[in-house]
């Protein structure tokens, strides 16, 4: 089978700090990819890459055996981005925000209609449809993030801690969706620092650190026998020892040299 | 409005889809930023208001009034030059090109090199023509909303003066201008971003928007000036002729649509092909030359530089200077948190530096500027002024820069970051705004007026010390009676808003330094000395009473305030 996303040398470099060090993965289609590191390990960088945000990197990428440089638009429309950061046009109601983003993608207004009330509706924001997004919490905006990034049907779909702010019903909601992606043979790359749902979602765990992928496989590759967690690996692999110690320094320092200064 | 302009803007569809862009795309993102900025955002507690849309028709309106007043003031050339219309267009056109560059710079440029949309717009298929386009036209919107306004007054007189072949002429190289303006700006920015490297960009911008602004600021208020001496005393078009080859004759060259004969220079009719034609070849060249790289060059802008972790970041050194100022000057800890706050935000922000750095040499500009127009040889002016008791002007005209750091210290695009004043235990908000008003008081207006000090002992000598302390105190109090009942807000907390920003921000400027300028009126006829040390501690003792009030705000006055913005 041939990859869908296929990685090579991938290097890209801020000044003189190099985020991304030679990169090289290859995702399958229909295949859920956990891309899991460390605050800075390079995660989002790689993301925006692969969704053309960043475009002055050096290696070679490959979607769909197209090369990303030369074939921006044609992957762009394959691909539905969620980002990390809760990014939207906050002004706007889910309404207005979808319709625009579906406009983006070529869309047809009543597909769009269709579509978007149908996904709002199953998380629960049918009654805020015409709501402005900027009095919504964190876990509302998510949701229309969501939707944002399904609503045209893409093939790959790239989630940046899609969970983000979500409550218990949302999270379980968007885990059974996932596994629904999959069976339709979307492949989904998927970034997150939530190792318990990494390691049950994902059939393949890449983590990277310091711009260097450490590991690539299934999650009982990675544990090996050894009987670990996910975040046992993950803690193992990116060598933050003696976390236990620097909670204790974390928790002193809260009380060290104690005044009640006021205001 | 918003509508009737989107729709004229899309109505030359087949050119964007010619140059590029996708015009549905198109079309959606320039309604969507217009739906945008006509929303007002929400501050961190503060409700959504219906009451807001009578507000903001009101400022609406009131651009609008400005906008006609600005255009009044341009009228002269085409009365002064009636008998040579061509020269009276020219002088118009070069005028307005001046002013509307100048609005062009400061107001828009962060429209079109905004970073905001990198995660929203920049993954989807859109290309950069469109992307490009979509923030031109977006600027273009506005810019026709200010330049509107401004041409109603000329176009009634050019109307009045040639007929209704004059008002129908009017608006076409109007929009010409507006065109040759915007891209021209644009042209230069692309530039720019093309040449320089990504991550320095925004500071080489900033700093060419500075020194940029100065220079169109000095010339424009000395060119006049220098016409009227010598050299164009007996005035005649033929004596400049080189300014045929400047676009803003080519647009008056348009007048030989209508009178053929009227033009002094021979055989320059044919240039008006050259103002129609200038701002398509701009479009073209900007569009086709430079926006292919725009989505990759924006994205770069916010990967700044990283530095090298330092190795010693574990201590800091407590002896920085706005640190050890901060203590001196303050004695709560959030008047504290407010002072060093403000000073390090004020010294990162480019929006800020871009707004107020300025401001510093229109005062001296202005005052060399309104000295000079008594007509007084160069060689004499230390002299004449020395006789005369123009420090004054000098000494009050410091207030725009007090008032110009103070209330632009209260806008940024993170207001949202505000939620840590509401979240934190602070009893009195009044508190950390005092630290901010102190650091912008001793950051920037102290050391300025020190400069305009050591110049006014310079020239004036001793004596005028008690004009200083006088002036000094008066400026303080008046800018402080404006934020305590204007612009009331907690430092950094409030948006800026493209819709209104033009003309209530104009108008108030105006307002506060005719207000100022009547206060150093009142100085100005203080003959005795005594009456001066009594008036300064008057006024110190103003400022007392004053300061404690504004620094003992509540949460309750603070939201009223911002209610009422």
């Amino acid at each position: 089978m041939q990859p869908i996303i296929s990685i090579t040398n991938l290097c890209k470099q801020y000044g003189e700090k190099t985020v991304l060090n030679n990169i090289n993965l290859e995702v399958y289609p229909g295949q859920i990819i956990g891309y899991i590191g460390p605050n800075g390990a390079g995660k989002s960088t790689t993301v925006k890459v692969l969704t053309g945000v960043i475009q002055d990197y050096t290696g070679n990428v490959q979607v769909a055996g197209k090369d990303l440089r030369e074939n921006l638009m044609d992957i762009k429309r394959m691909i539905g981005y969620v980002p990390e950061l809760a990014e939207l046009y906050d002004l706007l109601t889910p309404r207005e925000y979808l319709h625009f983003t579906g406009t983006l993608y070529g869309m047809d207004a009543n597909l769009i209609e269709e579509r978007m009330v149908k996904m709002l509706d199953s998380f629960g924001l049918a009654d805020n449809i015409d709501q402005r997004m900027d009095s919504f919490s964190k876990g509302m905006r998510q949701k229309v993030l969501l939707a944002s990034g399904l609503l045209h049907n893409p093939s790959i779909v790239i989630l940046d801690e899609p969970l983000s702010g979500l409550d218990a019903n949302a999270v379980i909601l968007v885990k059974e969706l996932l596994q629904r992606l999959k069976q339709e043979g979307k492949t989904i790359f998927y970034c997150s620092h939530m190792m318990d749902v990494v390691e049950k979602v994902s059939d393949t765990i890449v983590l990277i650190d310091k711009g260097i992928i450490l590991a690539n496989g299934t999650f009982e590759e990675l544990r090996a026998g050894s009987g670990q967690s996910l975040e046992q690996i993950f803690s193992k692999l990116t060598m933050a020892d003696n976390l236990m110690g620097k909670a204790g320094d974390f928790a002193s320092a809260m009380t060290s040299n104690n005044t009640n200064e006021q205001l | 409005m918003n509508k009737i302009l989107l729709y004229l803007i899309m109505l030359p569809k087949g050119l964007w889809k010619r140059l590029g862009a996708d015009v549905t795309q198109l079309k959606a993102i320039l309604s969507v930023k217009l739906k945008m900025d006509d929303r007002k955002p929400l501050t961190m507690g503060r409700p959504q208001n219906n009451a807001k849309k009578k507000k903001s028709n009101y400022a609406s309106t009131l651009t609008f009034i400005v906008g006609l007043f600005v255009g009044v003031m341009y009228v002269f050339p085409l009365i002064m030059f009636e008998s040579e219309p061509y020269m009276g267009l020219f002088s118009f056109y070069t005028m307005l090109t001046v002013l509307l560059t100048f609005g062009l710079i400061s107001d828009f440029s962060n429209v079109l090199i905004d970073t905001r949309d990198k995660l929203i717009i920049f993954p989807k298929p859109v290309n950069d023509r469109t992307i490009f386009l979509s923030r031109a036209l977006h600027i273009f919107i506005y810019f026709f909303r200010s330049v509107f306004p401004m041409s109603v007054i000329p176009w009634i007189l050019w109307s009045y003066l040639h007929g209704w072949k004059g008002a129908l002429w009017f608006p076409i190289p109007m929009l010409l201008l507006t065109f040759i303006c915007l891209f021209l700006v644009m042209g230069c920015y692309m530039l720019l971003l093309k040449l320089s490297k990504p991550e320095r960009f925004k500071d080489i911008i900033s700093y060419f928007q500075i020194v940029f602004s100065i220079i169109l600021f000095t010339t424009f208020y000395f060119m006049p000036r220098l016409s009227e001496s010598n050299i164009f005393e007996q005035f005649n078009i033929l004596t400049v002729e080189w300014i045929k080859y400047t676009p803003t004759y080519w647009l008056a060259a348009c007048w030989y649509w209508i009178e053929p004969n009227a033009a002094k220079i021979q055989g320059t009719g044919w240039l008006s092909i050259l103002a129609v034609f200038t701002p398509f070849i701009m479009l073209w060249v900007t569009v086709k030359f430079f926006a292919p790289s725009f989505i990759r060059k924006i994205s770069a802008i916010d990967g700044v530089e990283v530095e090298a972790p330092k190795k010693n970041a574990k201590k800091v050194k407590s002896s920085k200077l706005y640190l050890t100022l901060g203590s001196v000057f303050n004695r709560t800890a959030a008047s504290k948190a407010g002072f060093s706050l403000a000073w390090l935000q004020t010294a990162r922000s480019r929006s800020f530096k871009l707004k107020v750095y300025p401001g510093f040499a229109y005062v001296f500009v202005y005052f060399f500027y309104i000295f000079l127009s008594g007509n007084v040889p160069f060689d004499e002016v230390l002299d004449r002024m020395a006789d005369s008791k123009s420090h004054l002007l000098l000494l009050y005209m410091t207030s725009f820069v007090l008032l110009n750091t103070v209330t632009n210290m209260n806008i940024t695009e993170q207001y949202k970051a505000s939620w840590i004043y509401y979240s934190s235990p602070m009893e009195k908000p009044g508190r950390m705004m005092g630290g901010a008003f102190k650091a912008m008081w001793v950051k920037y207006y102290m050391p300025f007026v020190i400069v305009v000090s050591a110049f006014v002992l310079y020239v004036w000598g001793i004596g005028a010390v008690i004009d200083i302390i006088l002036a000094t105190t008066n400026v303080t109090v008046y800018v402080l009676v404006l934020m305590y009942f204007g612009n009331r807000y907690l430092p950094f907390s409030m948006p800026e808003q493209m819709k209104t920003k033009v003309g209530t921000a104009i108008v108030k400027m105006i307002a506060a330094m005719l207000f100022m300028g009547c206060m150093g009126a009142a100085h100005y006829f203080l003959y005795f000395l005594w009456l001066k040390i009594l008036l300064a501690l008057l006024s110190i003792a103003m400022l007392w009473t004053l300061w404690d009030s504004y620094t003992n705000t509540s949460w309750q006055q603070l939201k009223m305030a911002e209610d009422a913005a």
